[in-house]
């Protein structure tokens, strides 16, 4: 069976390159311990998900994205 | 060939207003800038993780031309710097102005994508 494909959320917005330095968008693509999120969860277009990718390590690397979260010590 | 970059600086808190701009001046005179030079500070906030001692930083995104062969120079300064906590440097890919993508472009990045699930499952 085929599962209905969600729409991309940076299709959606029109979005030509995912911005690295717009942590807030890239904030709902982490999980709670920060790691990204797939996108057979969150509906990413191929394309807009190896973008994503490098934004997220690039935000990591300017301590603008945590490397790790929600974990003790 | 001059090329379009992106710089992201990240400076220590603690340094003045005015010493992160005269820095910023000091590395900028290193690239020999052809065109227009747009500074945005966004100024202090938390990073997201500490660095070193370092709870907040000083943020300065610089968008620029430059000749390729300057840049080592460039970024030799920048790494010697004390003041400098973190930059990063990227070519710059968003075309000038570029719109947002078509109605087609959308089209087609869709059926794309819809050409990339088959593979699945």
């Amino acid at each position: 069976m085929r599962r209905p494909s969600k729409a991309c959320p940076f299709c959606e917005t029109r979005v030509r390159f995912v911005d690295y330095k717009d942590e807030r968008t890239l904030g709902r693509f982490i999980t709670d311990h920060g790691k990204i999120l797939p996108s057979r969860l969150s509906g990413v277009c191929a394309r807009h998900q190896r973008q994503l990718s490098t934004a997220v390590k690039r935000a990591r690397y300017l301590a603008l994205l945590p490397y790790t979260k929600g974990l003790q010590g | 060939m001059p090329r379009p970059y992106e710089a992201v600086y990240v400076f220590d808190s603690t340094l003045e207003d005015s010493a992160v701009t005269e820095k910023l001046d000091r590395f900028h005179q290193l690239l020999g800038t052809t065109g227009e030079m747009k500074v945005d500070h966004w100024g202090r906030r938390q990073l997201a993780y500490p660095i070193g001692p370092r709870e907040n930083g000083y943020y300065v995104v610089a968008r620029f031309e430059a000749e390729t062969a300057g840049i080592p120079e460039y970024e030799r300064a920048l790494k010697l710097d004390e003041g400098v906590i973190r930059y990063l440097l990227t070519i710059f890919e968003h075309e000038v102005g570029a719109p947002p993508m078509t109605e087609e472009e959308l089209a087609l990045a869709k059926k794309r994508g819809e050409d990339d699930d088959e593979d699945e499952e």
